[in-house]
């Protein structure tokens, strides 16, 4: 027979209680229960109620296939590399639920040429630029002063407003263009025409942050719930 | 002893992650096909349709039912209003479609006197207008920020529609314009440089769909009509009176029109 040293069994006692202890906090955090706490944050406005899987989708194959691929791309055995755990989001995920017909700023318009100055500004091209999730907040972008970089040359015919918008522009008020019009014109909102009757500052700022929607709950389309996207994947 | 149990714990280990076997690779459903057709052909081939659909739609839909009393406008969508979209922004509802499919193209409308102000060409595709409004020639480059093949093609006032439009239109930078005029471009971009037969086939398919699409919508909009008199949906034409063409008699109609210049270039490549 071999013999073990005492140090031996004590790393092999080690070894084992590790391995049993690593496997149930994987288990554990896998679970729908604990999903709060694998979070990196808070989730969005209106994404309280979502689980992890609704964006996070499993990976394709198992973790030892994962494993192997992206070991055999390191060492140029392959061409491509293999998503770890979930796939990325894409945006692809987000219009699963918030695709609107009606949306004045689809993501896709700014991959036009012409706006490859704009885009090095403000990334319009994917939505996280403006809504990263994890926030607990509705608007994540720093600086709402965005309309700057496409809207400089705007003119209104007849404007109806008692500042027009070339003073505004003028005057370089970029942040007065959400006091009216939100960016992506989904809601059926009457536009003020006295500046003293539009949204104040505070109250904008506060529906970015998360809070109530100031332009109202009146809108042309309503994104899905995550039961309503569900059922979209089963027809 | 020591090294012939690592050895052995070491293949184990290459052995068991190996014989899983990896993720399978993503190869395309056209891998190995052969390559028809250089990008810049396929988007030639549909550009030539967007001409003939964009024509048909703003002479026959847009300029014959406003003589039957339809509306068309830039706020179609708006429930408050009663409208059709104006040819432009039927354009820009295919390009919307089109980027809901799987079909990698990208499809925009410019101009150098565009109604809004926001889509004035700038940059490398203002310098290539300049060409296209001197020769009406299409231009190709390639878009390195974007790394997608690029093509530019005159779009041309064709109907009586697109110059009083225009002309009268309370925003409008220009109000001279008159039938024949390069009015502005249509963009398109794919990121390959060429093309299988079956992914050709799938780019003149997307845009197809996108026109359908589309027209659908615009469709389902009458349907909520209130106020204005909702026309009959069949196989006659606003130039018989008060009738739109359903979707499939549209769509038949673009096809007798531009499938003799699609098929001549598909049946070559064949």
């Amino acid at each position: 027979m071999f013999k073990v040293s005492p140090l031996r069994k004590r790393q092999f006692t080690g070894g084992i209680i590790g391995l049993v202890l690593g496997v149930s906090i994987f288990y554990v955090l896998t679970l729908d229960a604990t999903e709060d706490y694998v979070s990196i944050g808070p989730m969005n406005t209106g994404h309280e109620e979502l689980n992890c899987y609704a964006c996070h989708a499993d990976a394709k194959g198992n973790l030892m296939q994962q494993l192997q691929s992206n070991i055999s791309y390191a060492v140029g055995a392959r061409e491509e590399s293999a998503d770890f755990g979930t796939q990325d989001v894409t945006l692809n995920n987000c219009y699963e639920c918030h695709d609107r017909p009606n949306d004045r700023h689809p993501t896709h318009r700014f991959e036009e040429p012409r706006f490859s100055d704009a885009v090095k500004n403000i990334d319009a091209t994917t939505c996280i630029t403006c809504h990263s999730e994890h926030h607990g907040e509705r608007v994540s972008v720093e600086y709402i002063n965005y309309c700057m970089n496409c809207h400089q040359e705007l003119v209104v015919e007849n404007d109806p407003l008692d500042i027009s918008h070339e003073d505004l522009i003028a005057k370089e008020e970029w942040f007065t263009c959400i006091q009216c019009h939100d960016f992506h014109g989904n809601h059926r909102y009457e536009v003020p025409e006295k500046m003293k009757d539009t949204i104040p500052m505070s109250t904008i700022q506060a529906y970015l942050d998360g809070g109530e929607d100031p332009f109202g709950y009146d809108k042309k389309y309503y994104a899905l719930s995550q039961e309503e996207w569900l059922k979209t994947l089963e027809d | 002893m020591k090294t012939i149990i690592k050895l052995f714990s070491a293949s184990a280990f290459v052995l068991a992650l190996n014989s899983c076997g990896g993720v399978p690779e993503e190869k395309t459903a056209d891998a190995g096909e052969e390559k028809a057709f250089a990008v810049a052909e396929v988007l030639e081939m549909v550009a030539k349709e967007n001409d003939v659909t964009r024509t048909l739609y703003t002479k026959a839909i847009v300029g014959g039912g406003k003589k039957q009393g339809m509306k068309f406008d830039e706020d179609w969508r708006k429930d408050d209003v009663e409208a059709g979209p104006l040819p432009a922004l039927f354009l820009r509802g295919i390009a919307t479609s089109i980027r809901k499919s799987p079909v990698p193209l990208g499809l925009y409308l410019g101009s150098d006197f565009p109604v809004n102000a926001a889509n004035k060409f700038e940059g490398k595709q203002a310098e290539l207008f300049t060409q296209i409004k001197k020769d009406q020639k299409p231009q190709f480059f390639y878009d390195e920020g974007q790394k997608l093949h690029t093509a530019m093609f005159a779009d041309l006032a064709s109907a009586g529609a697109c110059v009083s439009c225009h002309n009268k239109h309370p925003q409008t930078s220009k109000s001279d314009w008159v039938l024949g005029d390069v009015m502005g471009a249509t963009t398109w971009q794919y990121p390959k440089d060429s093309l299988t037969y079956k992914e050709t086939v799938a780019v003149l398919n997307s845009y197809s769909q996108g026109t359908v699409d589309i027209y659908m919508e615009y469709l389902d909009e009458i349907k909520a009509f209130e106020e204005s008199e909702k026309p009959e949906i069949g196989d006659k034409w606003p130039a018989e009176g008060n009738y739109l063409p359903t979707p499939e008699v549209f769509l038949d109609s673009v096809r007798k029109l531009s499938s003799y210049e699609t098929m001549k270039h598909l049946v070559a490549a064949k």
